[in-house]
Order: structure tokens, then C-alpha cells, then sequence
């Protein structure tokens, strides 16, 4: 067992844990932070993307070790309260969740990029997030919300 | 019903009821869950594609600290066989092993380590056998090997029977139409068209992988939690495969499941509830058994290969005369929902033109890999694949336009389809306008360089949903105007929570946040055949509408003594219920209840206002011989794509430069959902299946089974926002819920076609198997060439 410090979505977290342990496997199973969902464990769906110090992170790739003392953000910190974040809010309003299970990252993905480049173009988009896989929706309408989402 | 008519909440695109769950990461998934004190399962699978079981020695697995429990398939665990239509399966393995992956043995453990490390200290002994994978091999009367040595003397399903094939011992179902005689058609057509076209295994890629959670509780019984998109379906397979009475199992299906697309066997589930049966003394602990995305790749149901063989014949005026075809699906060592797609794959071929002689023969047929099966479209985007490329040929030969050509012999209302049943609701004309306006077609566009090569196609399809079938609802009015629906369908994404909150909003006029929808709970939410074949709009709506209407009348009947009025002339809106004509005399609903001292709201009689309702649908199984039935389908959706391409000649590669999709679903209940079907199905599953995606295998090994090296379609294989477009074509159906019928499977049945055809127009070959990868499209361009 190690220690481990960091700050999750603002808040100063301090635990000890098996060393082995992913990042995506520490929030989802020892924190219960569920939003942020195994699909491969192998870095190729992008289901468990959250933000690591502003940047996208498949946190299935990266041991929770390695994140001693950084900054994690997830979806659940990403509308703490009610108010959802424009990203949030555009993914809802334009359709773009059918089974939801790639929507966690693919909102963190779409959030560290409209960070990065407030006004993007559809081409950007869509290099921006080739690494989250979705199965239900052909991405059409996930491309739309993010260039809805970086108008406002 | 009159489609014009303006409704409060159907026909508007609402928000999905989940959304905001799910875009903040509060969705609770089964694989999310856990249970105090629970353990996890790992499976032992064979490695050989074939074989018989020698010994199974788990003395080393058992002995390993943290281990719980370990299963094998022996008598005790696995009692009886279960299966969709041919109970062919045991929850693990007895006697032999029929494919690489199928289970032997299982484990319960603290930690999904531990209980890996049990599964590897197992030791099976195993005997090899001759194994088959080639479906022509396999469907031969002396096949090199038979899977079920006692097929025959298996247990069927009585509703839906499959049938055998005296002569064929690895035919696990045989379905046949014959209207008139196609031989004397292509007698006296002028051309007759023989080819062969065929489609690779694919895998459906939920990106939720397969998942189940199982516990007994202190009275002994087996509660499962699962992915499954038939509650009903899993209750039956869960208990007789155990030998268990139905009221011994309870089976809950979490409010969300990430995605299903036919491709929801509840393997995992069953792996679970046995392992939670098999513990020791008590207590029994809850065991989580989550596939790797490995194992979900490798061991569950693909969409089968399939062989077309389709011969047409022709007049020379273009009007096809005579149409016969063999379809094959190539199988796996268990027949599971495969018995009916193979059956199934015939409806599409069988209603899409007007056809007087028509001849089907389909089959489907054991080898020794896993379970293929339904796949959205259910073996239709299969058949259609062989009938549509099949259409274009014939149209080049007679020098006629591939759009006019299908529009002559294009089925249309009362007409008759291959089961000489009338037609009711097609628009398939009208989605085949739409679609090729969209890609204006007809228009010749310029690559921007001489090695890019620029084709159109178009293709025509239909689904049908099944029959016989049955959905019931309970809808329950809350005292404080909150309405409530007990269903059993899954939302599994496609966003059938949403419409049925619109459906009761309609009917209470109460604003869709004012409705919920519980989650299927067998103890709770009534039975429904399952969330396949696109039938959940059309049934369960219908059955929802008819339990509104019982609740209403119940809300009726107790307002009318306090409002002095007759229960007909009453009418409910904004959680009130008023006199038609004179909305002063009202009273809230909540009004209709007592507060009680202590607490609680009680009616003075009948306990609760709850409306129930089945809709029940018998149709009419076909002839075992002809295949004739007035009735063998529920409805049909009507679909036409149409596909501009880009062929670089120099790499091989397929750029989709403009697609196009127009469905028919009856009445869109909600436009914006309607929309997210027909992107998935043809961005996502459309265009991988027909370009990219392939399950590999070496005997009976998968060699992709990583998203690595099995590839489905990204942000980046798909047209730009401006190059699709997708139509919405009404053509109400006189059963369905406002004119409803369905749309999820309708939306990829022709999409391989479509893009197929516009790469022939594009380079001038014509391929016969998909997907259509760069190295097929080099390969084929160098046998041109030379």
C-alpha cells in the first residue's frame, strides 16, 4: 500500500492504495466516482477520459500513483451542482446521448479541447476527439453539441 | 389515425429523459454496480475449437485463499439445457467444448485477481475432435464434423418451431417460401441473373461490455442483475437452465445499459447466478461477473457470415419475374437467437419488390465458433446485401437507371410479398425519392484528381418486426399527478424511456417531467417479449396507450361521484380532471386522496388507480412448406439510401463523400431520436460493416479481439455534418400508437449496398463480399488492370 495525495474536482484527497491500481480503476471502484467507466482498459475507447492538470487523460493508461499531487477533474466535477456546464448542456439539447456509456469522456475530451481552442472547426472536432469511441450515435450529433458548445 | 393532427407531446423532439444523468456521470450501469461483500467471477474457457472433456481438475483452484466458489458443468450446476428456439446450451460446457472460448469451468473470488489465478490453476483434459468452420463444409450431408450429435431429441420452442433438416445434421434451422413456381418465371423471363454475394462476421461493439450481478437472499432466492435486452427472455434461460421454478428468479435490469444492437445473450448473467447458487453454507455472497472487452469481442454473438445466392429473372421492360435464393448463415456451436435470424433473414428479400414466383430456402447451420445471431437488422441487412447488389446488375444489363428500375418493382400498399400477405404502410417509393434527391442523383461530380474516382448508388430495403409478439404495461397515477410506467423494455440507448414518457404525457396531458418509467424488474414491470426488432414504439406504445386508458377510466370512475358528473363526460389535463365543456368543474387529482393520520394518502376503494394493458399481436406462423401467412410480421419499415464515394486508386481507400438515409417509420414519436437511429445505423454500423470491420479468426481463434485491431468507425471515418442527410418519411400504419411502427433495425438493412453500388459506378467493379477494405479495392483494381 502506498500513499497517495492529489486533488479530485477541487477537493484534497489523501489514501492509501495498492500501488497497481489505474487512476480510472481508484475513482470508479475505491471512490465510487462511477462517471468515469472501464470500456477497454486498454486506452483505445476513451470512456474513462478525465482531465489531469486541464489535459485529457484515458485514466485507464495511467496508474493513480502517477498522479500524486496533480489535479483531476471528472465528470462529476464538471456540474457539481444543478448547473451543468455548456458541454453538458449542449450534449442534452442536441441529442447527442443514447446509451450514455461513452458520454463521460467523451464531454471531458470535448471540455479539455474547447479549453484548448474555444472556437473550433468541425474538422477540429473531430481530430480533437477520434481517440473516444461511440457506437450508438455516428458521432453526428456529438460533433454538433461541441461546435454548438464553442459558439457560446 | 390521422398523422396531421397536431399533438401536444408526440411528434416533438424532447429532450431524452436520461440525458442529464448520463452527461453528468451519475448513470449507474450494472457494470457500475457493487454489493457489500461481493465477489468476482472469472471463466475458464477452452482453447480448442472442438473437443471432448476428458477430466476437469479444480483441487488447486479451490484451495487458493479467496476463492468462494468453483463451478464446472456438471449436474448440479447445470441441469437442463436452454436456448432461444433450440435448447442447445449449457450454462458451462458438459461432455465437450464446441468453440474456442466456450466456458468450462467458473470461479468466485475476493478480487477479480484472485479469481484469475483460481481459473489458471484449473486443469482440463481435454480430447481434440475434427472441427468445422467453413458453412458450406458444415452444411453438407456428411459434414466433417456434427456438432450436436442429438439435435433431433432437443427441446424447441413451441410458438416459433425451428425446423430440422432430415438430410443435414448441422442445420439448425430451415425456413422455406415458395409462391407460384420460379423455375417457370425464369422460363419465361427474358434474362436471369445467377450470383453469389457474401458478408464477414461482425461483432456489435456495445461499448458497455457484457455484465451481470447475482445474489440469493435469505429466503433462498436468486435475484440477477444484467445487460440483457430481454428481462423475460434471461428469467426463462436463468431458471430452466436451472431447473428452477419462474417465481425462484427475479431478474432487474438497471435504468441504463450501454447499448445493445441484438447483441445481448446474458452469458455474463448466467456465469453470475450460478456461482451465487453454487456457494457453500451461508451467507451465499452477490457475485459480479464483468467480461474483459476481450472476452466480449471473443466469446459473445456476432452477426453471422453469411452466403447469399440469389438468381433473378427479368423482362426486358425491367419487371422482375422470378426470384430465388438460398441464404446460409454460417453459425456458431449454438444456435441462440441465430435459429430465427436465420429464419428471418428471408422477410426483407421477400417484401421489398413485387415478385409473382418466388423460391427461399434458408438456413442456418452449427460451426465450431461462438454464437452468431441477431444483429441489428437480423439477418436482413444480409440478405439485402445479395438482393441489392444483385438489383444493380440487372439494371446495368438493361441499360435502365438503378433508381427507375426499383421504383417499377418497388412493393407497394396491398400489393402482395413472397408469404402472399397484403402490404399495409410502405414507403418504400417514397424513401427512395428522398434519398436520391438528397445525393442528387443523377448529377455526375469531379474528383478533384485524376487517381480519385467518384460513383452514386442507391439501394432499397425493408424490416419487419416480428410476430407473434406481446407487451404489457402497468401505468400507475401517484397522488400527487405523477404517472408512472412499469415496463420491461430496456432503454439500452435508443431512447424508448423518452417516447413512452411522451406517449403518457399525451395521453394525461401532463408535461413529460410529470411521467417516469421504472426499470424493468421482473417483480415489477410486467412481460414483454424484449427490446429486438425494433417492435418496443409499436408494441409497447400500444400497450401503454391501452393502460392509460384503463387508468383513466379508473380516475374516472372516482371523480365522477365527487364531481356529480357522468365518468364519460369527464377529461384529465395538468394533473386535474374536469367536465368536457366546462373545465369549472375540476378537481386535482390529488384531491381524489385522503391524507391519513400518520402519514400516506389512501383512496376510499381499490387500493391504487394502476391501468394495465396487454397488446397482444398472434399473427400467423407460415406454412412450414410454402412459407404462406396472412400475417407473419407486425409491420414493415421502409428504408433507401444512397451513397456518393471517393476511390483513391492509388491506396485502395473509400471515402464516403455524401450519404443519405430515408426511413419510414409510420409517425416519428419523437424526430430527434428518430434522427440518432438512423446516424448510428448508418455512420456508425452502416459504414463500418460495410468497409471496415471484420472478426478474424484462425482456427476458430479470433486474432482482433482489441478495439486496436477491430475497428469501428471514428469521428474521422465519418462524412462531415454537411455531407449526410437523413429524411423522415411518414406513412402511418393503421395498428400502431398514433400511426407509429419502428425504426433502429431499418437503418443499416441497405446501407452496404448502397455504398457498394456507388463504388461499382465509381470504378467499374463489382465485389461481392464485405467489408470493402483498401486491400480488396487494390487487389480487385490490379485484376482490372491486367
Amino acid at each position: 500500500m502506498e500513499t497517495l495525495g492529489l486533488t479530485i474536482n477541487g477537493e484534497a484527497v489523501e489514501v492509501l492504495i495498492d500501488p497497481a491500481t489505474t487512476l480510472q480503476q481508484f475513482l470508479h471502484d475505491n471512490l465510487g466516482m462511477t462517471g468515469t467507466k472501464e470500456g477497454c482498459g486498454a486506452g483505445l475507447c476513451g470512456c474513462c477520459t478525465v482531465m489531469v492538470d486541464g489535459m485529457a487523460v484515458k485514466s485507464c493508461l495511467v496508474l493513480a500513483l502517477q498522479v500524486r499531487g496533480k489535479s483531476v477533474q471528472t465528470i462529476e466535477g464538471l456540474a457539481p451542482e444543478e448547473i451543468l456546464d455548456p458541454v453538458q448542456q449542449a450534449f442534452i439539447e442536441n441529442g447527442a446521448i443514447q446509451c450514455g456509456y461513452c458520454s463521460a469522456g467523451m464531454i471531458m475530451s470535448s471540455k479539455a479541447y474547447l479549453q484548448e481552442n474555444p472556437h473550433p472547426s468541425e474538422s477540429q472536432v473531430r481530430h480533437a476527439l477520434s481517440g473516444n469511441l461511440c457506437r450508438c450515435t455516428g458521432y453526428h450529433k456529438i460533433v454538433k453539441a461541441v461546435l454548438s458548445a464553442g459558439e457560446k | 389515425m390521422n398523422s396531421k393532427k397536431e399533438y401536444q407531446y408526440i411528434g416533438k423532439s424532447e429532450y431524452n429523459v436520461n440525458a442529464t444523468a448520463k452527461a453528468t456521470g451519475r448513470a449507474k450501469y450494472c457494470s457500475d454496480m457493487q454489493l457489500p461483500g461481493m465477489l468476482y467471477a472469472k471463466v475458464k474457457r477452452s482453447p480448442y475449437p472442438h473437443a471432448r472433456i476428458v477430466s476437469i481438475d479444480i483441487s488447486q483452484a479451490e484451495q487458493l485463499p479467496g476463492v468462494k466458489a468453483v463451478i464446472v458443468g456438471d449436474e448440479n450446476t447445470c441441469p437442463a439445457r436452454f436456448g432461444a428456439g433450440v435448447a442447445d446450451e449449457y450454462v458451462l460446457a458438459r461432455n465437450k467444448v464446441r468453440y474456442v472460448g466456450d466456458a468450462v469451468a467458473a470461479v468466485a473470488a475476493e478480487s477479480e485477481q484472485i479469481a484469475q489465478e483460481a481459473v489458471d490453476l484449473i486443469e482440463v483434459e481435454y480430447e481434440e475432435l475434427p472441427a468445422v468452420f467453413d458453412g458450406e463444409e458444415a452444411f453438407k450431408r456428411n459434414p466433417p464434423a456434427v456438432l450436436h450429435e442429438d439435435l433431433k431429441r432437443y427441446q424447441t420452442l413451441r410458438s416459433v418451431p425451428p425446423q430440422f433438416d432430415e438430410n443435414r445434421p448441422n442445420v439448425f434451422n430451415y425456413f422455406r417460401i415458395r409462391r407460384n413456381n420460379a423455375e417457370d418465371g425464369f422460363k419465361a423471363a427474358d434474362f436471369v441473373f445467377e450470383n453469389r454475394f457474401e458478408t464477414a462476421m461482425i461483432h456489435h461493439v456495445q461499448m458497455e461490455s457484457h455484465c451481470g450481478v447475482a445474489m440469493v437472499d435469505d429466503s433462498g432466492r436468486l435475484t440477477v442483475w444484467g445487460t440483457s435486452s430481454k428481462p423475460y427472455g434471461m428469467h426463462r434461460d436463468i431458471s430452466e437452465s436451472r431447473g428452477l421454478p419462474s417465481s425462484a428468479v427475479r431478474i432487474i435490469i438497471p435504468a441504463h445499459v450501454g447499448g445493445g444492437f441484438g447483441g445481448r445473450e446474458p452469458k455474463a448473467e448466467q456465469i453470475a447466478a450460478s456461482l451465487a447458487l453454487a456457494q457453500k453454507g451461508y451467507p451465499k455472497r452477490p457475485v459480479k461477473m464483468k467480461f474483459t472487452r476481450e472476452e466480449h469481442l471473443s466469446t459473445t454473438t456476432t452477426r453471422a457470415h453469411y452466403i447469399v445466392d440469389i438468381k433473378t429473372g427479368v423482362n426486358k421492360d425491367g419487371t422482375i419475374v422470378a426470384n430465388k435464393m438460398r441464404l446460409l448463415l454460417v453459425g456458431g456451436a449454438y444456435a441462440g437467437t441465430g435459429y430465427l435470424t436465420a429464419r428471418n433473414a428471408a422477410f426483407g428479400p421477400a417484401a421489398n419488390y413485387r415478385i409473382e414466383n418466388f423460391s427461399l430456402d434458408a438456413y442456418g447451420v452449427y460451426t465450431n465458433q461462438r454464437m452468431a445471431g441477431a444483429y441489428r437488422g437480423f439477418g436482413n441487412a444480409e440478405s439485402l446485401w445479395g438482393m441489392e447488389s444483385q438489383m444493380d446488375i440487372i439494371a446495368e444489363t438493361l441499360n435502365m437507371d438503378p433508381l427507375e428500375f426499383r421504383l417499377k418493382n418497388c412493393i407497394d400498399e396491398d400489393d402482395l410479398n413472397a408469404f402472399e400477405e397484403v402490404m399495409h404502410s410502405v414507403g418504400g417509393k417514397a424513401c427512395l425519392r428522398a434519398a436520391a434527391e438528397a445525393i442528387e442523383w443523377g448529377k455526375k461530380t469531379e474528383a478533384a484528381k485524376p487517381h480519385l474516382k467518384r460513383g452514386k448508388g442507391i439501394a432499397l430495403g425493408n424490416k419487419y418486426s416480428i410476430a407473434p409478439t406481446a407487451s404489457a404495461a402497468i401505468v400507475k397515477v401517484h397522488p400527487d399527478g405523477l404517472v408512472e410506467l412499469r415496463t420491461s423494455t430496456v432503454d439500452l440507448g435508443q431512447g424508448s424511456s423518452t417516447i413512452f414518457c411522451q406517449m403518457i404525457a399525451e395521453e394525461f396531458k401532463i408535461p413529460v417531467s410529470k411521467v417516469r418509467v421504472l426499470n424493468p424488474d421482473t417483480d415489477i414491470t410486467p412481460f414483454d417479449l424484449g427490446t429486438a426488432s425494433s417492435r418496443s414504439t409499436f408494441n409497447m406504445g400500444n400497450a401503454i396507450r391501452k393502460a392509460c386508458l384503463d387508468a383513466k377510466h379508473q380516475l374516472f370512475e372516482l371523480a365522477a361521484k365527487e364531481l356529480e358528473a357522468n365518468k364519460d363526460d369527464l377529461e384529465t389535463a395538468d394533473s386535474k380532471v374536469f367536465v368536457k365543456g366546462s373545465p369549472d368543474r375540476n378537481l386535482e387529482i390529488k384531491d381524489l386522496f385522503i391524507p391519513m393520520v400518520i402519514g400516506g394518502y389512501t383512496l376510499k376503494e381499490g387500493a391504487e388507480i394502476i391501468g394495465k394493458a396487454t397488446y397482444y399481436l398472434p399473427g400467423v406462423i407460415p406454412d412450414p412448406e410454402t412459407g404462406a401467412s396472412e400475417k407473419p410480421a407486425s409491420f414493415y419499415m421502409f428504408v433507401a439510401q444512397a451513397a456518393e464515394v471517393e476511390v483513391d486508386t492509388q491506396t485502395g481507400k473509400i471515402r464516403i463523400v455524401k450519404i443519405a438515409t430515408a426511413n419510414d417509420c409510420g409517425k416519428a414519436i419523437n424526430p430527434m431520436q428518430v434522427e440518432g437511429q438512423q446516424e448510428g445505423g448508418v455512420l456508425s454500423m452502416g459504414i463500418g460493416s460495410t468497409l471496415m470491420e471484420e472478426v478474424i479468426t484462425d482456427n476458430g481463434v479470433m486474432l482482433n479481439p482489441q478495439l486496436a485491431d477491430y475497428k469501428i468507425p471514428t469521428t474521422l471515418d465519418c462524412p462531415d455534418l454537411a455531407n449526410y442527410k437523413s429524411a423522415i418519411i411518414e406513412t402511418a400504419h393503421r395498428d400502431g400508437p398514433w400511426g407509429a411502427k419502428g425504426i433502429g433495425e431499418g437503418t443499416m438493412v441497405c446501407s452496404a449496398p448502397a455504398i457498394a453500388n456507388a463504388i461499382y459506378d465509381a470504378i467499374g467493379i463489382r465485389f461481392h463480399d464485405i467489408p470493402i477494405t483498401p486491400e480488396k479495392v487494390l487487389k480487385a483494381l490490379k485484376e482490372k488492370n491486367s
